[in-house]
């Protein structure tokens, strides 16, 4: 009887259900979002919905990005700037990784360094511009020590946060079996926290790229910054525009920089 | 229809306002004024303290900048009514987007009164800047691009065959520092704030800025472009409330036709907006000492503001269609140099 009853019975699909909030990549949709906006800011500035006063026309910020390119400007001041964002940013981020991982293995470091970071993190660092050019010049000097002490906190908090994130039992079972102390740095603890440390480097870079027209208001004859202070003391709104493109394009490349790092350095996690 | 307390009470306010604000003079308005804390606004500070603006109608409250440029943004934004600034490349680039308007002259520099100071840092004074004309390729300060002290700086070195590397600071405060500390080579500025500067022996006076842009319009009073040709009546009470004040402070602290006990009392005055942080002994030589004319009935150089805008175009500053008709509304006050 029973033996009949279950035959009668098809075997029960089970679907596979886990697929979490897997992120798919849309390569599209985030130019388009971009090319929907601006085609709205053109029409509203054209048909005069926004005044000249509000916002300048779309076009006419691209006209002066041509004419700064064809002038040869754009070199001028794109060189100084990239300059100062790789020597403040790379100071800051490395000795800021040193730090960080310093504090995520070593107790006493931490208890002698984690209350004078979160001491020093919250200082803004405009504020000591005035006298970082008294220590360190008004000229280059300033600057790097500007954009790399602004790197500097939050990449420290990041690593020694993606160092403490490491699993636990990965570092016992290396224990376990016998490696030396520096292998399990080498092998677990850096790998492990490596996707921490990038995360960490993108909001770092972003506040770099922030710092850099900071850093450029005392002093700067060119430099990305200086054109958009410039531009904003002459309310040429084209001009400040033109330069805050310039800088968007600068954060786009670096996000796109640090996720092809991710990509090659993370291989290992798929 | 009915109405409730609250809105029979609005009601009630708007018709009394409606009628307060009929009469041909702007009574009872209340025009925001904008200020930076330097002797050539004493103008509007005396105004308003000895009630000139009051008898003009107008109930005038202050509100003070760190710079001559966000002020003007202020204005076009309509945050502020009336300013009295320098002519800088953003006044004009507004005044091109139709938001403000010059309407007069305020300080001037004067053959025979003493005006602004060219400044020489210590180092580069020992270096041999002893006189404007080693000026060429010098570090001269200037708060931003198309400033009084960018035009100041160009037209001096200029007439001496020289050019400054022109270096942004953004705030007076911050050029002073690296004046003091030889970060820059050279600066001008107002005497009240070039003279202590100089007595502190870090900074040495190398000329006067009079010698080589004489009768030159340092300031001038705007406004919205909307306030200049739709409020006439707010505009001219506020002109009239101003020019008492300006006549005050030329009688007394420039032409010194009052005497001691005067000048005294409108140090006073002068003091509770100027070096209002310092002790009155310490401010009061400054203030005396930065007595320029500031020009009588708000009349304006159109000569000097010519020159100051034919400047902007030529380093390419400011859009070359700007005319003076696009920025400057003479139908207010009297021209004078034209």
């Amino acid at each position: 009887m029973s033996d009949t009853s279950l035959s009668h019975h098809q075997p029960l699909e089970v679907r596979f259900r886990g697929g979490g909030f897997a992120p798919r990549r849309h390569r599209w949709i985030g130019a388009a979002a971009f090319v929907i906006l601006i085609a709205f800011l053109e029409w509203a500035t054209q048909s005069g919905v926004i005044t000249p006063l509000t916002l300048p026309k779309p076009s006419d910020v691209l006209a002066t990005l041509v004419e700064l390119w064809q002038s040869g400007m754009f070199v001028k001041h794109i060189v100084p700037s990239l300059t100062r964002l790789a020597v403040g940013a790379s100071l800051g981020a490395i000795v800021g990784v040193g730090v960080g991982v310093l504090i995520g293995l070593f107790s006493l470091v931490r208890a002698g360094l984690v209350p004078l970071v979160a001491a020093i993190f919250p200082i803004p660092k405009i504020a000591l511009l005035p006298l970082f050019v008294i220590w360190f010049g008004i000229d280059e000097g300033s600057k790097y020590a500007l954009i790399a002490f602004g790197t500097f906190t939050p990449t420290v908090v990041a690593t020694y946060g993606a160092v403490d994130n490491v699993d636990r039992s990965l570092i016992r079972m290396g224990q376990s079996f016998g490696l030396s102390w520096f292998s399990i740095v080498r092998k677990i603890v850096l790998p492990g926290a490596m996707p921490g440390v990038l995360s960490g480097l993108r909001i770092s870079l972003a506040i770099a790229i922030i710092l850099l027209v900071a850093a450029e208001m005392l002093g700067a004859q060119y430099g990305i910054g200086a054109y958009i202070l410039e531009a904003g003391s002459l309310y040429d709104l084209e001009r400040l525009f033109a330069g805050v493109v310039i800088l968007s394009l600068l954060g786009v490349l670096t996000s796109t920089a640090i996720g092809m790092i991710e990509r090659r350095v993370l291989a290992w996690r798929s | 229809m009915t109405y409730n307390r609250r809105q029979t009470l609005a009601l009630m306010g708007a018709a009394a306002a409606s009628g307060l604000a009929a009469p041909a003079i702007a009574s009872g308005k209340k025009p925001v004024v904008g200020a930076l804390s330097l002797t050539s606004h004493s103008g509007s500070f005396i105004a308003l303290e000895r009630g000139y603006f009051k008898d003009a109608g107008l109930d005038v409250e202050l509100k003070f900048f760190q710079a001559a440029q966000p002020m003007a943004v202020a204005i076009a934004s309509g945050d502020v009514d009336f300013g009295v600034t320098a002519i800088s490349g953003g006044l004009l680039s507004l005044a091109q987007k139709g938001a403000v308007k010059v309407i007069g002259g305020a300080l001037s520099e004067e053959p025979g009164i003493e005006g602004q100071k060219l400044l020489a840092s210590d180092a580069a004074f020992e270096a041999g800047l002893t006189s404007p004309a080693a000026l060429d390729g010098k570090r001269y300060g200037m708060t931003t691009a198309g400033s009084s002290f960018h035009y100041m700086g160009s037209k001096i070195a200029g007439a001496e065959g020289g050019t400054p590397q022109f270096i942004p600071l953004q705030k007076v405060g911050a050029v002073i520092g690296a004046l003091k500390s030889g970060q820059i080579d050279a600066w001008s500025i107002v005497p009240h704030i070039a003279k202590p500067l100089a007595g502190s022996g870090a900074v040495h006076i190398i000329g006067n800025v009079a010698d080589y842009l004489p009768n030159y319009q340092v300031t001038t009073v705007f406004t919205s472009a909307r306030n200049a040709s739709e409020e006439r009546g707010l505009t001219e009470s506020f002109l009239n409330g101003f020019g008492k004040g300006v006549a005050d402070y030329n009688a007394t602290m420039v032409d010194k036709e009052n005497g001691d006990a005067a000048i005294d009392e409108m140090v006073d005055l002068i003091h509770k907006y100027v070096y209002a942080d310092r002790p009155r002994e310490k401010a009061a030589p400054s203030i005396i000492n930065g007595s320029m004319r500031i020009n009588k009935d708000a009349a304006i150089n159109v000569a000097s503001v010519t020159d100051q805008l034919t400047w902007m175009q030529t380093e390419g500053l400011v859009d070359a269609n700007i005319t003076l008709e696009t920025f400057l509304d003479t139908s207010y006050v009297d021209v004078i140099g034209a």
